[in-house]
């Protein structure tokens, strides 16, 4: 092992932009506004998340709110029709984590906090993102994107990039986009 | 004596290494150097923090590809993720996932430079024979119709029934087969790269490289002998295992702009010019969607470019105006690349084999800054000025315009809001795109500056050998040294520069 501390911290990550900060004075603002409203009232609007065996990186809860996050962004369609749960990129997204730099991970969290209580935070609703029904949890994800506010924008754009780059890897989603496959694969199977 | 390549991940590393020269970085600026110097006898040592991907482990699939190629594993960005940079991290360099695009440095830009900034080495007539000898490093040649695939046909058509200039583009490959996945790596090794042309060579003349190796620190770089302080990391570089020494007379940086000056503001070397002057050139993909299948993915990305806005000499930054040029990527990173998610986003991926796809490259002024917090962290600072935006807004206009003048039933602009053009008159609505940070999708390839060269200290951060003031013989040979954009695609400068400088460092030493 290095004879000094790791020099890691200079590594960015794929999630780096939200320890940025301003990123971290939002995000302390939400939670603080979270703990110090409702306190643990609050918290337990989270309710229980079903364990999950094997996480390297997430907890329960963090991990509900992918699988919820999952399902808005990237729903099964007429246009593609595949349950996005049958790949459980929450697990991948947990693998891609767990060789993450600990800061890195430590942000990550704080954006998990911020998507489950984004109802609450930007809406003022006294539910959780996980909580909402399957067509109101879309139509407040989309709200990111479209918001005036950087931090939901930079939030929504760091999510696509790593969940819609895994998904569209996913062999079983290219017949329905046109996609043959990786051109080696495909002079190998002939 | 033959060198090799050594990773260092999967072995004990030893504590110290010495050399007379050590190369940080093994792409076009790295690994030309690396070259040259070996050839010439010199003891080089090269450090590479990706690792040497080839053959079959070039899968072309976009999670293991971007986690293994890319710095920060594709997720590098400016400080507000505005901008994604893409930098590659893998023996070669950038010219493993480049777009193999081959633009030597304009004459206008050379003129400039040497006006400006009194970089007289880059004046046309002494910079040429260095960007011949890049030219024929590169294998360069014109690509041959029968690689210009259907989208860039497309771009082709609608520029020419518009009477727009454009042309097909020069390219770096030898025997491609049009696998259509360059920007993750060419499995077949077609590309005429640093890791096949200079690397080897440099191999073969005694150069030991040293891959899964991070460079963190440069001390004693005012002293005849340098030590630079070297983190070893695990198999899939993802965590610091070890650390050592290197040990060398002469130190080059050669990590790209980001990269060389994010070192060397950790180092402490250097003036307060160091991390100043960015630039990013950023580029906006926009989308024309067909009703034909287009199957963008197969044959060469990026074939065509529109010329015809393109000003290679402005008073003020050389090169200027814009570009308009085919691309397209894999399944996954396209689907990044579009505005929404949800319902719409899945009816939009639902269209990719009928989409081409352009890049509109805008070079910037250089604006930009990368900072090093005490802490060791880089922050890329990069703020798009009003005069990017608003060749940014004319770019869309024409290039909906192209689209929609062979075919497309529209052209998808993916800026949040989305924009959806489908007639030419729809196309003005261009003029109305506000590009607030974080809305649109910019993309840098080619980022430069950070370690002007210039004649005087109080000029730049680098003098015309390339040695960075305030040191002894501690260079940078690679993007950071271009006080303004190079080159619409900078592989062929870059190379060019490194062989002119270090043709310098050979007569010194």
């Amino acid at each position: 092992m290095p004879s000094t501390p790791p020099e890691e911290s200079a590594r960015e990550g794929l999630f780096s932009f939200l320890s940025r900060r301003r990123f971290l004075k939002a995000g302390v603002v939400a939670g603080g506004a979270i703990l110090g409203v409702g306190g643990g009232g609050l918290l337990a609007l989270r309710g229980h998340a079903p364990s999950v065996k094997g996480l390297r990186a997430l907890d329960a809860h963090e991990y509900r709110t992918l699988q919820s996050l999952v399902e808005a962004m990237l729903p099964k369609t007429d246009a593609v029709p595949i349950d996005p749960a049958s790949m459980d990129l929450p697990r991948a997204f947990d693998a891609f984590l767990a060789d993450e730099p600990k800061h890195n991970v430590e942000d990550l969290q704080k954006a998990l906090v911020l998507i489950e209580f984004g109802p609450l935070v930007f809406e003022g609703r006294l539910t959780t993102f996980s909580r909402l029904a399957p067509a109101e949890r879309a139509e407040h994800w989309r709200a990111w994107a479209l918001s005036d506010n950087l931090l939901r924008r930079q939030v929504s754009i760091a999510m696509r990039k790593f969940l819609n780059l895994v998904y569209f890897d996913h062999q079983e989603v290219w017949p329905y986009i046109g996609y043959p496959g990786p051109s080696m694969m495909r002079s190998t199977a002939r | 004596m033959s060198g090799s390549i050594i990773d260092l991940s999967r072995q004990a590393p030893p504590d110290r290494i010495a050399a007379e020269v050590c190369i940080i970085g093994s792409g076009c600026g790295g690994g030309t150097a690396a070259r040259l110097l070996a050839e010439a006898g010199h003891e080089v040592v090269v450090l590479e923090e990706g690792r040497d991907v080839i053959g079959a482990e070039r899968t072309q699939r976009d999670g293991a590809m971007y986690d293994q190629l890319y710095m920060d594993r594709g997720g590098r960005a400016t400080h507000d993720l505005s901008v994604s940079v893409l930098q590659g991290r893998v023996l070669g360099g950038g010219g493993v996932i480049n777009a193999s695009d081959v633009v030597p440095a304009p004459e206008g830009v050379l003129r400039h430079w040497a006006a400006k900034f009194g970089l007289e080495d880059f004046a046309p007539e002494r910079f040429q024979v260095f960007q011949e000898a890049a030219l024929d490093d590169l294998s360069a040649s014109r690509i041959p119709e029968e690689l210009v695939n259907l989208a860039n046909d497309k771009l082709r058509q609608g520029a020419t029934a518009l009477g727009l200039r454009g042309e097909v583009m020069r390219h770096n490959r030898v025997g491609c087969r049009g696998l259509g996945t360059c920007l993750i790596g060419c499995p077949v090794h077609a590309k005429r790269s640093p890791r096949m042309v200079a690397l080897p060579h440099a191999i073969r003349a005694g150069a030991r490289i040293y891959t899964r190796t991070r460079a963190v620190k440069i001390d004693k770089a005012s002293e005849e002998l340098k030590e630079i302080k070297v983190r070893v990391l695990d198999p899939g570089g993802y965590h610091e295992h070890a650390e050592l020494t290197v040990r060398a007379r002469i130190v080059i940086v050669a990590a790209n702009a980001i990269a060389s000056a994010q070192l060397l503001l950790r180092s402490g070397v250097g003036n307060d010019h160091v991390g100043r002057n960015l630039t990013l050139q950023p580029q906006l993909p926009i989308i024309g969607i067909f009703d034909e299948r287009i199957a963008a993915f197969d044959g060469v990305p990026q074939s065509y470019a529109v010329t015809e806005f393109e000003e290679e000499d402005n008073a003020e930054y050389g090169l200027w105006g814009y570009r308009i040029e085919g691309i397209m990527g894999t399944p996954g990173i396209v689907s990044t690349l579009l505005p929404l998610s949800g319902a719409e986003g899945m009816r939009a991926m639902a269209q990719y084999d009928r989409m081409a796809a352009s890049l509109l490259l805008v070079p910037d002024a250089p604006s930009g800054q990368v900072q090093v917090a005490r802490s060791g962290r880089l922050t890329i600072r990069y703020a798009q000025r009003r005069d990017h935006q608003e060749r940014l807004r004319h770019a869309v206009e024409n290039a909906a315009k192209i689209y929609l003048e062979a075919g497309a039933k529209e052209v998808l602009v993916p800026t949040l809001p989305p924009l959806t053009i489908r007639t030419a008159g729809d196309a003005r609505r261009a003029r109305e795109l506000g590009f607030e940070p974080a809305t649109a999708p910019l993309i840098s390839a080619h980022q430069q500056g950070t370690v002007r060269f210039a004649a005087h200290e109080r000029d730049g951060g680098a003098d015309l050998d390339g040695r960075v003031y305030g040191t002894r013989d501690v260079y940078v040979f690679d993007s950071s040294g271009f006080p303004t954009s190079a080159s619409s695609h900078t592989m062929t400068p870059i190379i060019a520069a490194s062989r002119m400088l270090t043709s310098k460092l050979l007569t010194r030493i």
